[in-house]
């Protein structure tokens, strides 16, 4: 997908550097970001949006919601990329964090729909509550994770948490040594360790 | 002994059946920070075994509204100040559409519903010289957690009659119907309003009562019932809104 910006309208002030963002590494993005680099905005969400949408949608139950969400998650962070610290943590996890407050405003200004909710339809569930909204955050997450690790790594880890298969399965399936595929599965895991602490901080 | 190699917390986590040695054990049994470690391994390959697949989002659709926003350097306005801050074009009023007599009443409505798109959101109500079909609020009906469908409540009066007109779509359910309910923000009282035909299209009258302001029962919702011959509720709800007041 591609999309167009109006670089001069978004910040004049911004240096208009010929830079493909889509290449940067993450670390270069939330530099170029706090710096207020446009095309960073725009990697931002090209990487995160889909994040964000799923999160708001999966939480608040409806599309709207999810497309409301994700826009006012991206002009916030964009209006207030002053206060964001590169150096203290990931953009996506800067991005979820405003995702939460705003999730956060709209379940309270709901809050006597849903109860109105609970009492028609006897559900206690229909409010998710803080734990299990940071479970369903940890998943989103994961599962986005899991989807983007290279192969064959990537497909270890499908199939050993989607698929259920066993490790002697998965090697003989790819035809890797058994020592190798378990090797995939630790790094991998890892990895996801170090990126979920990343994004959830 | 030095702490347990990440590597070996992960087989243990993932169950990749290579056992951890008597020292290994030990050490883990009294080190409260390789047995946090492990923890955080093992809720992961736990929670990665529920995977929560990314939707389809619109990301052409968000992209352009986040430039137009940022473009227009104001504070975010909601989507219906939005739509309010263009001149509002003027929508035919259904006494301006062609005339055929005798009319029925089903091109009456579908009249109405071509200007409906024009006036949702812009605070304006259309008024038909001689029918006085004038729609007074509208919502859309959106699926709650566990159903799909979307749709469109809309409060109408037909002579001053007041009507609720339902357009959803949404699939029917095998072996159940669908009722309309109008409830209160109260959360306590609610009124049935009707059956809902299979193709999610009908129009109620409604209590004279409830004209105006509807008296607070301004969420519409539509229910799936079985066939029990229980005039309550069924607490199965397929899409809900709120009429704005």
């Amino acid at each position: 997908m591609t999309f167009v910006i109006d670089d001069a309208r978004l910040d004049p002030e911004a240096v208009a550097e010929n830079v493909d963002w889509r290449t940067a590494t993450e670390a270069e993005l939330r530099v170029g970001f706090a710096q207020g680099d446009e095309g960073c905005l725009q990697e931002a969400f090209r990487r995160s949006a889909p994040l964000i949408y799923t999160i708001a949608y999966r939480v608040l139950g409806s599309s709207t919601d999810g497309e409301e969400i994700t826009q006012e998650v991206f002009v916030s962070a964009w209006r207030a990329r002053g206060n964001y610290r590169a150096e203290k943590g990931s953009l996506s996890g800067w991005l979820i964090g405003i995702a939460r407050h705003r999730i956060a405003d709209r379940q309270r200004a709901r809050g006597r729909d849903l109860r109105l909710v609970q009492a028609v339809t006897k559900q206690t569930d229909v409010q998710v509550q803080p734990e299990a909204l940071s479970t369903l955050i940890d998943r989103i997450v994961l599962t986005d994770e899991i989807s983007q690790l290279p192969h064959p790594r990537g497909t270890i880890l499908q199939l050993a948490f989607w698929e259920g298969h066993s490790y002697p399965q998965i090697a003989e399936q790819l035809d890797l040594p058994l020592g190798t595929v378990k090797s995939h599965a630790r790094r991998a895991l890892l990895h996801l360790r170090t990126r979920l602490a990343e994004v959830t901080s | 002994m030095t702490h347990l190699d990440p590597d070996r917390l992960a087989d243990r986590a993932l169950g990749t059946d290579d056992l951890l040695t008597a020292a290994e054990q030990k050490h883990l049994d009294s080190c409260d920070e390789c047995r946090d470690e492990l923890a955080q391994l093992s809720r992961i390959a736990e929670l990665s075994r529920h995977p929560e697949p990314l939707a389809q989002v619109p990301a052409d659709a968000i992209w352009r509204s986040i430039q137009g926003q940022l473009a227009s350097q104001a504070p975010a306005p909601a989507r219906t100040e939005v739509a309010a801050a263009k001149p509002p074009p003027s929508p035919p009023t259904v006494s301006e559409l062609p005339r055929r007599t005798p009319r029925p009443r089903s091109w009456l409505l579908a009249a109405a519903a071509a200007v409906v798109g024009l006036i949702i959101g812009v605070g304006v109500t259309t008024v038909a010289d001689r029918d006085q079909v004038e729609i007074a609020s509208s919502t859309a009906l959106e699926a709650l957690p566990g159903q799909t469908g979307q749709g469109t409540a809309e409060l109408i009066r037909d002579q001053g009659r007041p009507e609720l007109r339902v357009q959803i779509d949404a699939p029917p359910t095998p072996d159940r119907y669908r009722e309309v309910w109008l409830i209160n923000t109260d959360g306590q009282r609610m009124y049935p309003i009707g059956v809902l035909p299979d193709d999610g299209r009908a129009t109620y009258p409604l209590p004279p009562a409830l004209a105006g302001q509807l008296q607070g029962f301004t969420i519409v919702d539509v229910s799936i019932e079985p066939y029990d011959g229980n005039p309550a509720h069924s607490r199965e709800s397929q899409v809900r809104g709120t009429l704005p007041t």
